[in-house]
């Protein structure tokens, strides 16, 4: 098929053999701790947890818990207080403005509010996903080498939106929108998908079909994923593992088949006193 | 009377009504403060500063006025390329006012300057500087020192047009919505990839209506230019006013005019092709 091509390709590219050890850990967190002014409420008070593999992790909590700071500080649009993050076996703390483009191209982002540019064509907005690997020259006239339109085309048609590809995208609806954000995730070949709320712009039909779309394409491409979600329901439908979070701090960690109703209380249970 | 024996103590009623007295006593000399200032502007500027012996009467105004009315058509032809002089120093001046604007308002922009210390301050002093220095003032620096013809006055216009372009754009890409700027970066983007995928096709229509607003503007800018010998109409006008050909300087003041509605006219088309 042609999209197997496209990750054997990516793959080869990045200099990664066709597929990933299941076991390898991709992202570490250690210990991380975020306040937003020094000085003032922590955030995050000292979480610790790994992805990797064929993780399709869901961080759960109430409202506040810290789940977005936590998903924005791997690729440090939040700038960690304290503790550590190692991705794809760097820690990404200390790096410099230039690394940390580098690695923000292997790391795709899908966010609540689609985060498209509204003004711009589907397309380009999809293209628009491999600028951190595009020259001044050639993203100044948005000429993007043949290859990227290709994956670009054939990415639009994977989310089915191959009718759509001239429109602008505030013509579009918001679970088309949100397919657009996803095509632009995947254009980058990431390494590791981050979700910050995807479907909570969404009503509960196109969230599911949504959610099921990410989860079909992680699977296809190998892409462990690191999704924060409050809908606890479509959570335990899609992923398989829970990240439960309370008031800063991690209380619980485990497969999603597993989960009981105690532990649910348990990190809902600011929500329910 | 009947008020003091309600229920309001005798204490508070007073004060109230002594207060009340305060503010209309304030009142009335704030009144009597102004209508003095404007007796001293009045008698100051008109009686005592105008030329009465001059003015001749009733029949020295309308006769200078029907010098006016006569209008001198044997100068139509000599108006045109003046006038397209006018047309290009406006368009000339206002695209190179663009150019100049680009820093200035990545400079002034809050949430994108290079540096909140010294660039910020020095975009929005920038933006304060080409405004209140008027453009007729810029025209006679720059006579002065690029010498006479279009030129200073394409550069007189360039410069006055910056305040404004810079400013509103400067306001527009601190009101953009920050989400598509987040996912420029979150795929690595540079700066210039944040800005030019990020904010530009945000503030775009912004900008291009300005820019049209402002080239309307500096038609009648480049008008007036000619008066201190940056060419186009105005240094027509100055002549004839010069030679005493009221009837010529009319002519002129109807180019003007037709210039400035022709104008008017082709932004107005404009604006609606891009907005």
């Amino acid at each position: 098929m042609r999209h197997e091509k496209i990750i054997v390709e990516g793959r080869a590219q990045r200099g990664l053999p066709a597929k990933v050890a299941d076991a390898m850990s991709i992202l570490e967190v250690r210990n991380l701790k975020v306040s937003y002014s020094t000085g003032g409420p922590q955030i995050l008070k000292g979480i610790d947890f790994e992805v990797g593999g064929d993780d399709f992790c869901a961080v759960i909590g109430p409202s506040g818990a810290g789940k977005s700071t936590l998903i924005r500080c791997i690729n440090r649009l939040v700038e960690p207080t304290e503790g550590d993050i190692i991705l794809f076996g760097q820690s990404v703390c200390p790096l410099n403005s230039g690394d940390l483009r580098r690695l923000r191209r292997r790391i795709g982002m899908i966010f609540q509010e689609f985060n498209l540019v509204n003004r711009m064509s589907v397309m380009d907005n999809v293209l628009s996903g491999r600028l951190g690997y595009t020259g001044a020259f050639r993203s100044f006239f948005k000429a993007f080498p043949k290859e990227d339109i290709d994956r670009a085309l054939n990415l639009l048609e994977r989310v089915g939106l191959q009718d759509h590809v001239d429109k602008r995208a505030d013509a579009l609806s918001g679970g088309q929108r949100q397919r657009v954000g996803i095509a632009r995730a995947l254009m980058q070949r990431p390494e590791i998908l981050l979700l910050d709320e995807p479907t909570s712009a969404l009503d509960p039909k196109i969230s599911r079909d949504v959610m099921g779309l990410i989860r079909e394409l992680a699977a296809e491409f190998k892409i462990p994923v690191l999704c924060n979600i409050h809908d606890v329901q479509l959570a335990l439908e899609t992923c398989n593992r829970i990240i439960g979070m309370q008031d800063g701090y991690k209380k619980f960690d485990g497969p999603a088949k597993g989960m009981r109703k105690q532990d649910l209380d348990e990190i809902y249970a600011m929500e329910v006193l | 009377m009947s008020i003091t024996a309600a229920p309001v103590s005798a204490h508070g009623f007073d004060a109230y009504l002594a207060h009340k007295r305060r503010r209309r006593i304030n009142n009335w000399l704030l009144v009597a403060c102004s209508v003095a200032l404007l007796a001293w502007c009045f008698w100051d500027t008109i009686m005592f500063d105008t030329d009465w012996q001059r003015m001749g009467g009733a029949l020295g105004i309308g006769g200078t006025l029907e010098r006016f009315l006569l209008i001198d058509w044997s100068l139509l032809p000599k108006l045109l390329v003046p006038a397209l002089e006018t047309l290009m120093m406006a368009t000339l001046g206002t695209i190179l006012g663009c150019v100049f604007s680009l820093p200035v308002a990545w400079f002034g922009a809050a949430n994108v300057t290079p540096s909140k210390y010294f660039f910020y301050p020095l975009g929005r002093f920038l933006m304060v500087l080409s405004r209140s220095i008027h453009e007729i003032i810029w025209a006679l620096l720059f006579v002065g020192a690029v010498g006479l013809g279009a030129l200073p006055g394409i550069l007189a216009v360039a410069m006055r047009s910056v305040g404004f372009i810079s400013k509103i754009t400067a306001e527009a890409i601190e009101n953009i919505d920050p989400k598509p700027v987040e996912a420029i970066r979150a795929v690595g983007g540079n700066q210039f990839q944040v800005m030019y995928y990020g904010i530009v096709p945000q503030i775009l229509p912004v900008i291009i209506g300005t820019i049209i607003f402002e080239w309307d503007i500096n038609i009648r800018r480049s008008a007036i230019m000619g008066l201190v010998g940056a060419g186009g109409l105005g240094l027509v006008f100055f002549r004839q006013m010069a030679m005493f050909n009221y009837g010529g300087v009319t002519l002129v003041v109807l180019a003007v005019l037709v210039l400035i509605a022709i104008g008017e006219v082709i932004s107005h088309y404009a604006r609606k092709a891009v907005i």
